[in-house]
């Protein structure tokens, strides 16, 4: 084995451990004080103390309960819209032109998305000026519930909306897997022979056929719909919160005591995010039971013309959505005096834009910087470790290749199972005890937790799916390892190399809480200043803010579908088939 | 210039598939003939060092009469070519024939020296005038040719052909097989390959190893 093969392997054992020291320290981090033993505060003995001043607390249940059901609630429509339009479009023109719709909204950061949410369902907000029937005589909005009503259902609809476009994208890259496809079009022709709806033939063969490929991501979704911050932080009822944001509060809390509550609270954030992937689980094994009959029963079609009208009608609500959203962050990020109920306001100005600009210069420094260097540490991390992998794996039996495997899979989904609110404070909390000055440092290592999934996960069925015979011939041309590595597989993959650079990017671009807590607030970014202008000062301001937040990870895309035409493909046209965002794919 | 094989096994799972015995002069063709499974691709990869689980060898391979089993697939010297052409689509005809000519040649050459040595090269298949072209756009019989080309630019000791015609339709596969045998015999290149078409053995004129399961 050569030098550099051996060099790729340490990397490759080099990434697991950025993903899972961090994540377990942090979770030391956060049990320890939440057993009452927190040195830095006097305190040296465990006790069950935190706990029972947690559940002294009226609101414990109600708050749980609120991050569990918004959680699941979420999931679950995010996973049947994105089936629904799946079945109903799959092999027909419309499923380009909606992937085409869901794309951008998937790189739209999850703050952004609650901000543009909070803009139109408040009682100032377009809704109401269209719905209250409010008028000139009577100008006072309409006392409705939304945005911070108690059931959160804003953040079901948020999270909702940001988590169906991920899902579904996942099928469609799941799907386009070379072998699954040619798998999939036979067994649709088939049942459609024996008379089979397309649509039924889709729901009772594909979709169980495909289910385990986008599970581990799903579950992924899960997690992170039940202890997201900032969606509820902005869109959900202040009291009770949610548990997530509860923690954030008591940690940031003045009383500094209240830390230990605050721990034990993440202690319980990360049952209630068990016990949703538990409640996932089961759902999973009634419904496999229940549906072996339905399956089976022989009908040949399952309501076909109410599934399509279903689907139509979710790419109308998306689209109508997507575009209120944009319209009303747009409209008042140029807006000058607008009285309700007013549609539209007085006149327009772009001092907003003059004004936000010159106090985002710094966060959006900040963010770009930030993003740029964690991003191409990222990249060359996983590209090593991807050719570490094929080393590694080349010579290991079938069955120690299938325990490896499973191990980087879970690894790999390790920060994204672990609600980051149960182990970024930990995590803070080992950083300010040794390490205090290295503010930026910890930053980007708390960026890279969550960048580098991501990044492997995309580039690696790529790298996998390269015809190793292209290997094969530079060996035979006498080329060394290192110089195949470089000269012939890195140009080969440059476009799944930029989809994965841009998506590097969008990842670190929209981290409000990692970026909160490793900061200790000193670092600001464009997501976290404007996380903190949603809840204050100006609905303009903050309005400018989310499009700049939309505008920079677009960019991003759109350099990476741009770029590889330039580079690296003499004379020759875009393929305009390959570039979708496969930002996806299951089963790495 | 010479491949020997000695004694040369293949196994999967440690259970033997095959085991091939030759001597290939310089000059020759040597056809392996057999059904598809039976390992004919994994002997091209041991040769070539590039096998991997769950597959593993003995004996020996010489080039030249030295023995290189044991050493990386990148010194061996041995040049491949597949049924596709596999050339690489991030760079030109010319750069592709560039990318295989050793860098001690080129430093020796010097620049211009080694543009125009590609461009004969094209010249003498009738390519000269796409060199600067997309390797896509070329078609199957031009791509084959510029393969065969690029395998040669490296100077192996001996290559392996693995189909490397089964992709053509008829007329082009004769005279590609023709003009591929005809350039290793020019060169004295001793050639190994794996075929399922007995006219390529037939015509390539050389011994015919027929392997079964």
């Amino acid at each position: 084995m050569s030098g550099f093969h051996r060099f790729s392997i340490v990397m490759r054992m080099v990434f697991m451990c950025i993903l899972i020291i961090p994540v377990f320290a942090g979770l030391i981090g956060v049990l320890m004080p939440a057993f009452g033993f927190f040195p830095a505060l006097g305190e040296n003995q465990i006790s069950l103390q935190p706990f029972s001043q947690l559940l002294a607390n009226d609101n414990v249940l109600s708050m749980s309960w609120l991050s569990l059901s918004t959680g699941l609630i979420a999931t679950l429509l995010a996973l049947m819209g994105a089936l629904l339009l799946v079945a109903v479009f799959y092999q027909r023109a419309w499923l380009n032109r909606i992937q085409h719709l869901l794309s951008p909204l998937l790189v739209v950061p999850h703050a952004a998305a609650a901000i543009a949410f909070l803009f139109i369902l408040s009682p100032s907000g377009w809704l109401a000026r269209l719905f209250s029937g409010s008028d000139m005589n009577n100008p006072l909005p309409p006392d409705w519930a939304f945005p911070y009503d108690p059931y959160g259902l804003s953040i079901i609809l948020a999270l909702t909306l940001k988590e169906l476009p991920f899902v579904f994208l996942m099928l469609l890259s799941t799907l386009s897997q070379p072998q699954l496809e040619i798998k999939v079009k036979g067994y649709l022709k088939v049942a459609q022979s024996l008379g089979y709806s397309q649509i039924t033939a889709f729901m009772t063969i594909v979709v169980p056929m495909i289910y385990s490929h986008i599970r581990m991501p799903l579950l992924a979704v899960l997690a992170f719909a039940t202890a997201n911050v900032e969606v509820p932080l902005i869109l959900g009822p202040n009291d009770p919160p949610t548990l997530a944001v509860a923690v954030l509060r008591w940690f940031n809390h003045v009383d500094l005591s209240m830390r230990f509550q605050a721990s034990a609270a993440a202690v319980l954030q990360l049952l209630v995010t068990l016990t949703a992937l538990a409640c996932w689980w089961l759902a999973e094994q009634v419904i496999r039971k229940l549906s072996r009959h339905a399956l089976l029963s022989g009908k040949r079609t399952w309501g076909d013309d109410v599934l399509t009208l279903l689907a139509v009608a979710v790419v109308f609500v998306y689209s109508v959505i997507a575009l209120l959203l944009l319209a009303s962050v747009y409209t008042w990020s140029v807006a000058t005096y607008w009285p309700f109920p007013q549609l539209l306001p007085d006149g327009f100005t772009l001092m907003h834009w003059q004004t936000a600009l010159r106090s985002l210069a710094v966060p959006l420094a900040n963010s770009i910087i930030l993003a740029f260097s964690v991003t191409v540490f990222a990249v060359v991390l996983v590209l090593l470790a991807l050719e570490g992998e094929l080393q590694m794996t080349k010579h290991m039996s079938a069955a120690m290749g299938r325990l490896d495997r499973s191990i980087m899979h879970i690894t790999l989904y390790l920060p994204l199972l672990v609600p980051g609110v149960a182990f970024l404070f930990g995590l803070v909390w080992f950083q300010q005890m040794y390490f205090s000055h290295l503010t930026w440092v910890h930053l980007f290592v708390s960026h890279l937790i969550y960048v580098l999934p991501y990044v492997f996960i995309s580039l690696a069925v790529a790298y996998r799916r390269m015809d190793p015979r292209y290997v094969k011939v530079a060996y035979g041309l006498g080329k060394t390892p290192i110089t195949v590595f470089f000269a012939v597989k890195l140009p080969m993959l440059f476009g799944p190399i930029a989809v994965a650079f841009a998506l590097g990017l969008a990842i670190s671009f929209s981290q409000y809480l990692p970026t909160l807590l490793s900061a200790g607030g000193n670092i600001a970014t464009v997501t976290t200043e404007a996380v903190a202008a949603a809840s204050g000062s100006s609905r303009r301001l903050s309005a400018v803010y989310v499009v700049v937040q939309i505008i920079m990870p677009l960019c991003g895309f759109i350099l990476a579908w741009w770029l590889p035409n330039v580079f690296f493909k003499p004379s020759l046209k875009a393929n305009p088939k390959n570039q979708g965002i496969k930002v996806y794919e299951s089963n790495p | 210039m010479s491949l020997t094989l000695d004694a040369l096994a293949i196994y999967k799972n440690n259970h033997l598939m095959l085991q091939v015995s030759t001597h290939i002069a310089a000059g020759m063709v040597t056809s392996v003939m057999g059904p598809s499974g039976v390992g004919k691709s994994t002997l091209l990869d041991a040769i070539s060092g590039q096998l991997s689980r769950p597959f593993s060898m003995t004996g020996q391979v010489m080039v030249n009469g030295h023995a290189v089993q044991d050493m990386p697939a990148y010194q061996r010297q041995i040049g491949m070519l597949y049924q596709d052409p596999l050339l690489f689509e991030h760079l030109t005809v010319s750069d592709n024939i560039r990318f295989a000519i050793p860098k001690m040649q080129q430093k020796r050459l010097g620049r211009e020296q080694v543009e125009s040595f590609i461009a004969e090269q094209l010249n003498t298949v009738g390519l000269a005038d796409i060199r600067h072209r997309a390797v896509q756009t070329l078609s199957g019989g031009q791509q084959a040719r510029v393969a065969l080309l690029r395998t040669l630019a490296a100077n192996p000791q001996a290559v392996l052909l693995d189909e490397p015609f089964s992709k053509l339709d008829s007329t082009l596969r004769q005279q590609t097989r023709e003009w591929v045998f005809a350039q290793l015999q020019e060169r004295s290149l001793p050639a190994l390959m794996v075929t399922h078409d007995i006219e390529d053995a037939n015509s390539a004129n050389g011994e015919i190893i027929e392997v079964s399961l």
